[in-house]
């Protein structure tokens, strides 16, 4: 025997359909809340002198783009739970910390950032899990992070200072080589291509032990295999520059520009 | 007669040994000559007293009993010689020829020069990135003599100190992501685990590489890398 509500079954059609509708957009209201995404957004004027951004995300997807206004436009989606963000403006430095915004928290959402900033700005990206894009910048610093696993693109990167260092995941990059500028690309696993200027001025030390595939391209001149093929060392041009790249378990191609 | 026949002829002629007619001529040369005259006269008085005094008085009766008692008299005055005392061993010590002082400066130069160079180095430089990544090979002569006299650590020793080091930075970092993971979500931890495998797989590579071959340069500073890698990866994720 089935057991029905009096109430219910003694209401009019049109109040039945009333209660059921605002059921179903109550229902929808509460789920869509539950996974809805938090937005972030603040713009940082800034000088003509020299500027900076730092950001230690936690997980998720960094974007930064060069563009041609003087000002730092950072937003960000934020997944529930939502993450603390509590960026600080140090005389022309603008930081985020997220690990430290959050620490002791259970749970925290991923974060994916778009932050804009001048094409002159100097751009340190640290995270511990997820992507990195950092594109249009030519400025003194260029250093992206990841701790564990992420790819790390940079390109029209002019920089005279590049470093792009994770455990696992492909490092790309494309630019130019600055005279006495230094340029270090680290990755344990994964792949490494580098797009440089073929009359690009600089001394490179290349390490790939396990897989020593090193594939030099138009470069080839001037450079020397070591360590049973491990390793290549040797001069490009007048060698101004210094150009480290190592893989502990994967390729490294360089490309001409 | 001049002077000089007149004296040669002294002698003879108070001895009445000239005949008459040479006597008679140092006669003559003596009474107008007054040098030889003097001559002639201290001459005699030396013959008179000659002739004179008993022989016995001028000469010792026993020469040799009076050289005797001399000598005891001389050797009764003169103080004995005190007796040599042994000499203590430190005095003997400073008392150095003249090579072995000049080999002294010359050690305690050169031992003074090798300190100071080991301080200026230890000074100018930091120590972990010298020997950790370097092989045997590659040391140079001076490096191997004061390897040798144990001022400074061979490569094999710095490597074994830095990766000591090393372990004990993991071991720290590792306990402390033990507490704290707990707390991650499963899509930290598995990223976590993750990428420790990777590591860990490549630290497993270096280490069978240098233990069939110690001297791998290359291998020895990837191993170093990758150490440094693994406690970057766990401090990262020890904040969380």
């Amino acid at each position: 025997m089935i057991c029905r509500s009096p109430k219910i079954l003694g209401r009019s059609p049109v109040a039945k359909t009333t209660i059921l509708l605002t059921s179903v957009v109550f229902f929808f209201a509460l789920v869509g809340g539950a996974t809805a995404q938090k937005r972030f957004s603040k713009t940082y004027p800034t000088g003509q002198n020299a500027v900076k951004f730092a950001l230690l995300n936690r997980s998720g997807t960094v974007v930064v783009e060069g563009w041609d206004r003087t000002d730092i436009n950072i937003t960000a989606e934020l997944e529930s739970p939502a993450a603390n963000i509590v960026p600080q403006n140090l005389s022309g430095t603008i930081v985020i910390n997220l690990v430290k915004d959050n620490q002791g928290r259970a749970e925290v959402g991923i974060v994916n950032f778009l932050v804009r900033v001048p094409y002159y700005a100097m751009v340190d990206i640290e995270t511990l899990i997820g992507n990195v894009n950092i594109t249009n910048v030519r400025s003194g610093l260029v250093r992206a992070k990841i701790t564990s696993e992420g790819d790390i693109n940079l390109t029209n990167i002019g920089s005279s200072s590049v470093a792009a260092e994770n455990t696992m995941g492909d490092i790309f990059f494309d630019g130019d080589i600055m005279e006495g500028g230094t340029y270090r690309f680290s990755s344990t696993r994964g792949t490494i291509n580098l797009h440089i200027p073929f009359n690009a001025s600089f001394r490179l030390t290349a390490t790939a032990p396990s897989t020593r595939n090193i594939s030099l391209g138009v470069f080839s001149n001037g450079m020397n295999i070591v360590g049973n093929g491990r390793r290549v060392i040797g001069t490009n041009g007048e060698g101004s520059a210094t150009l480290s790249v190592t893989n502990q378990q994967g390729n490294i191609s360089f490309f001409r520009r | 007669m001049n002077c000089i026949e007149c004296k040669e002829g002294l002698g003879p002629f108070l001895d009445n040994e000239l005949d008459e007619s040479r006597a008679s001529l140092v006669r003559t040369h003596l009474a107008i000559c007054g040098d030889c005259a003097l001559v002639c006269e201290d001459l005699s008085a030396i013959l008179f007293t000659c002739g004179s005094e008993d022989g016995m008085e001028l000469v010792p009766p026993n020469s040799q009993a009076l050289w005797c008692r001399i000598s005891n008299t001389i050797e009764s005055e003169i103080k004995p010689a005190p007796l040599r005392q042994p000499e203590p061993v430190r005095g003997r010590f400073w008392r150095l020829s003249l090579p072995q002082l000049a080999s002294a400066v010359l050690g305690i130069a050169i031992l003074s020069s090798l300190l100071t160079v080991v301080a200026i180095r230890n000074y100018m430089q930091p120590t972990t990135a010298d020997f950790t990544t370097r092989s045997a090979p590659t040391q140079t002569t001076f490096e191997k003599v004061l390897a040798k006299v144990g001022l400074i650590n061979t490569p094999q020793q710095a490597r074994d100190r830095r990766v000591k080091e090393q372990q004990a930075a993991i071991t720290y970092w590792d306990n402390r992501v033990q507490t704290r993971r707990v707390q991650w979500d499963a899509y930290t931890r598995e990223a976590f685990d993750r990428n420790l495998q990777v590591l860990n797989e490549s630290l497993d590579q270096y280490t069978y590489i240098l233990q069939q071959d110690p001297e791998d340069d290359l291998s020895v500073e990837m191993l170093d890398s990758v150490m440094n890698d693994k406690m970057n990866l766990l401090r990262d994720f020890s904040d969380l």
